[in-house]
């Protein structure tokens, strides 16, 4: 079941001015329970390819397709219930809300989904067992470490049981056992529950790890290997 | 979850969330503290003119504003004193003979309006016996006793006992001169009466000039309280056809001060407001801004405008909520100390607030509503100040706002 598909996708920035082609006329479709990774040199369009996916950034040509709904012609509200109910997002920076709790910060997308209270609190808890972290869930991300905090991070985008997770350069800032030990984790999470997890990345143990690879070279697809 | 975020929001600059509530708490207490103030100011005008001049209603002839003198003396004087009996809100009268004239000491000669009384029934109207500096109320001198101000018997070069000339005209515009002895100086808080009244006792004056005693031109009434003040003029006015007046309509001064006042307290309490207003706006703004990137994060995860509005705002009101009773209660605290202290002393300015019949000391008077207005109005301000970086954020473009550093 395609989860996303895009088509003929572009993104031009200044098209009055001087216009930059960021991305050009990406086809490419992402079955459920997936694990890619888009790599590439830094500039290439991998971020701007994942905020267009993720309806943070709209597409100069082309479209957008979630789950066979598209999201072109959403409106910017639409967009926002679009991306709370079906796409999780992990940052590079983690942006954990600082004053909230792991468990909180867990919590906190599923407040916004209007979710039950014990719904949440199983969740996270939940959540916070499969990470690995649950020892940690009364701290606050100043008191965790780069890599909790990342965890935490997966925890939330998949909280709101989205159809796929979004996770822009995800180990960019962890050292080399906290980017082993989130790996391992969302690759047993996309083994046993089929979760789909979409990077970017140019961080090597990342693309060791992912079963296709996208390359892309000044915002065109050069080459889209399964593993 | 959104209230408790907001909450910890406010601490996370622990510094400026407490420079931003001090500025409510001062700004609430200052406004107290002036409003009380000048409630104090403006009672004690009011209240020194009604209980030492004016009283609460006041009875002429018809005639008599447009001729003050004794031609025009009110009709049936005998009715108008069983007023207090048939009128249940009348505390006490007192009918009063008043003439224009001059009063001359061995040094000098002043003009001077002659008030001839009945020393009781004064005494129960304007309290006057309360005001004695020197002397004694009519009863040290057999004959032809006098009560003048501090001000007037310094002018005069008098004191107890001296001997002063009173001249005033008759009914029939004869000079009469009448030889009296200062039995009392007293010191009024009315500057009206301090600057040109002497009191004499009615059997006095009315057998110098030759007029019966129920010769009157001035019956002044003290009711038990102002509530009842148009009420008991209309049922005056049922019952005589004399000019019934209330002392807002003898000297419509009063309406322009409370006016006034109310004026100078609207504007204070504006201009602190829109104080803290600038105040609560930079820091919202602030707030913002360090947020820039987590507000973009809180988008992008799917969180509405709309809770994003809500949240600064519900920040904001918090602010004020903790804010606004500190300054309340250091307001009540600061009424308290002066009221069980002796008020607050500004004696060394008595001279200036007794040109204006106020008091030197004050005692903070403020309506219970005043405190409750003043939580609405921060919380208004507060309102007013979280939209604008309320709309600050909710405009943020989430993928420019993570982008921040």
């Amino acid at each position: 079941m395609k989860v996303i598909e895009l088509k003929n996708l572009s993104k031009i920035y200044n098209p009055d001015t001087i216009p930059v082609r960021a991305i050009n006329d990406v086809t490419l479709s992402v079955e459920e329970g997936e694990f890619t990774a888009i790599v590439g040199p830094s500039g290439c369009g991998k971020t701007t390819l994942l905020n267009m996916i993720g309806g943070l950034d709209i597409s100069s040509e082309g479209s957008v397709d979630i789950g066979g709904v598209s999201i072109n012609e959403m409106s910017e509200s639409e967009l926002t219930t679009f991306r709370l109910q079906h796409i999780g997002f992990v940052f590079q920076a983690y942006n954990l809300i600082p004053v909230l709790t792991a468990k909180e910060n867990i919590e906190f997308i599923m407040v916004l989904q209007n979710r039950d209270a014990k719904t949440m609190q199983e969740r996270s808890d939940d959540l916070l067992d499969r990470m690995g972290i649950k020892d940690q869930r009364d701290r606050r991300p100043s008191e965790l470490s780069g890599g909790q905090q990342q965890r935490v991070a997966v925890a939330r985008a998949l909280a709101s049981r989205p159809k796929f997770v979004l996770a822009d350069e995800p180990t960019a800032n962890l050292d080399s056992g906290s980017t082993e030990a989130l790996l391992d984790t969302m690759a047993k999470l996309n083994k046993e529950e089929k979760i789909t997890f979409i990077f970017s990345t140019h961080d090597q143990r990342v693309i060791d790890r992912a079963k296709r690879i996208i390359k892309l070279v000044d915002g065109e697809i050069v080459s889209d290997e399964p593993r | 979850m959104i209230l408790s975020l907001a909450w910890k929001n406010i601490w996370r600059s622990k510094r400026r969330s407490f420079v931003v509530m001090s500025a409510v708490a001062i700004g609430v207490w200052s406004i107290i503290f002036m409003v009380s103030f000048y409630n104090s100011m403006i009672g004690a005008i009011s209240r020194n003119s009604l209980q030492h001049d004016y009283s609460h209603i006041q009875i002429h002839h018809e005639s008599y504003l447009s001729e003050p003198g004794l031609g025009f003396q009110v009709k049936k004087p005998s009715m108008l004193m069983k007023f207090p009996s048939q009128i249940s809100d009348i505390e006490a009268v007192s009918a009063r003979l008043i003439v224009n004239g001059m009063v001359a000491s061995p040094k000098t000669n002043l003009g001077i309006q002659v008030y001839a009384i009945d020393p009781a029934d004064e005494r129960a109207v304007t309290a006057l016996s309360g005001f004695l500096t020197a002397g004694d109320y009519f009863t040290n001198i057999k004959r032809n006793p006098i009560l003048l101000s501090q001000k007037l018997a310094e002018k005069l070069k008098v004191k107890v006992r001296s001997k002063v000339v009173i001249t005033v005209q008759d009914l029939e515009a004869n000079i009469r001169a009448g030889a009296f002895r200062v039995s009392g100086i007293f010191h009024s808080k009315s500057p009206r009466i301090n600057n040109g009244v002497i009191y004499v006792r009615h059997e006095d004056l009315s057998k110098l000039i030759n007029l019966p005693d129920t010769a009157f031109n001035e019956f002044a009434y003290l009711l038990k309280d102002n509530e009842s003040l148009i009420e008991t003029k209309q049922m005056m006015e049922a019952k005589t056809n004399n000019l019934v007046r209330t002392y807002r309509e003898i000297a419509p001064e009063f309406d322009m001060i409370e006016e006034s006042s109310t004026i100078s307290k609207q504007v204070i309490t504006v201009i602190v407001m829109l104080a803290l207003l600038f105040g609560i706006i930079n820091t919202m703004l602030m707030a913002v801004l360090e947020r820039t990137k987590e507000i973009g994060m809180l988008r992008a995860i799917g969180m509405f405008k709309s809770k994003i509005f809500f949240m600064i705002v519900l920040e904001t009101f918090m602010i004020s909520w903790v804010a606004a009773p500190m300054g309340l209660m250091a307001g009540f605290l600061t009424n308290l100390y002066f009221e069980k202290n002796g008020g607050l002393d500004l004696s060394q300015y008595a001279g200036a607030l007794e040109q204006y019949g106020g008091d030197a000391i004050f005692y903070p008077v403020i309506a219970q509503s005043t405190y409750f207005f003043l939580m609405l109005a921060v919380m208004m301000t507060a309102l007013i100040g979280a939209i604008y970086p309320a709309i600050k954020a909710v405009n943020l473009k989430p993928l420019e706002a993570i982008r921040k550093l």
